[in-house]
């Protein structure tokens, strides 16, 4: 723990167990999206599924070094990760981003990305609200998440049909242009 | 016809609502009047929302805040009406 660096967070006025309990839901979210969205990269095949493939797999590592780079934070803060995976598991601030019924439906594949993408925009508004102007090293955590998660949602929401996103892709596979700097090489 | 009522015009009252809090049973959530079961939500696990909201209780001041609008409750189902406190 950071015992100064907590300190200056309770000061500002931010109940640091509410803030911890949010960012240990999120690490889990992130670490459980990692997965499921392993197993519908796996699934998107075919002429239209390798289409996504690409942008898909640039989520998966993004939201993996999402999850890294919150533990730190979460630790220097005096919180810690549930020791047992599936109470971690079952804590996760967004749903699991499970396959769909029909793997091959890639309309239905794009809207369980999509969800997930739009579930921790949500989330991570949350977190820089509560820390503005108060814990100035998650906000900037959560601000840097919170770029990335909204690329993600434009991709997506872009192949439903809703519109240019405004994105190009990545210059390298799951690159965190913003999330990069809280990451060790 | 007499004596017949639906659901959604059952009434349910604070101490009923408390009752259900997720942890003993169902949890049940109250908004604008009125009572919906998220017992089946992945987000209401033994009646915790995001570690910041409780089952149990009228929720509609606390739902201002949130990052999503009411209807995601109107995915579940509604088990009646709140109460009204004198
Ligand atoms: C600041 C407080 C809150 C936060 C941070 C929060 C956060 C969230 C998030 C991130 C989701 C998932 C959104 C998505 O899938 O895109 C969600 C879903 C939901 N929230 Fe909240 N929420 C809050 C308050 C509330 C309140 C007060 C209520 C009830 C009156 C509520 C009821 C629900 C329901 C019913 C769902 C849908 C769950 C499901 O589909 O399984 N939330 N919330």
């Amino acid at each position: 723990m950071a015992r100064v660096a907590r300190e200056m967070v309770e000061k500002a006025g931010i109940k640091v167990e509410e803030l911890l309990d949010l960012l240990v839901r999120n690490a889990a979210a992130e670490l459980t999206t990692y997965y499921y969205y392993t197993i519908l990269r796996v699934n998107l095949v075919g002429l239209e599924g390798e289409s996504l493939k690409e942008i898909a797999e640039d989520a998966r590592i993004e939201d993996r070094n999402h999850f890294e780079a919150l533990v730190p934070r979460i630790y220097e803060l005096g919180g810690k990760l549930p020791e047992d995976m599936k109470e971690f598991h079952d804590l996760a601030g967004c749903p699991p981003a499970k396959l769909p019924a029909d793997p091959t439906d890639i309309k239905a594949m794009l809207e369980v990305l999509l969800k997930a993408e739009q579930c921790a925009v949500r989330q991570y508004t949350t977190i820089c609200n509560m820390t503005a102007g108060k814990d100035h090293r998650t906000y900037d955590l959560a601000l840097a998440i919170l770029h990335e998660e909204i690329e993600h949602e434009a991709w997506f929401s872009e192949f439903l049909g809703e519109g240019p996103s405004g994105h190009f892709k990545r210059s390298r596979v799951g690159e965190s242009p913003y999330v990069s700097k809280f990451l060790h090489p | 016809m007499k004596g017949v009522y639906t659901v959604q015009e059952r009434e349910i009252d604070l101490e009923e609502l408390r009752r259900h809090d997720g942890l003993r049973g169902p949890a049940y959530v109250a908004y604008a009047g009125k009572v919906y079961d998220v017992s089946g939500s992945f987000l209401w696990q033994k009646g915790n929302h995001q570690g910041l909201h409780r089952a149990g209780r009228d929720l509609t001041v606390e739902l201002e805040k949130a990052p999503h609008d009411a209807d995601f409750l109107e995915r579940f189902p509604v088990v009646g009406r709140l109460k009204k406190t004198k």
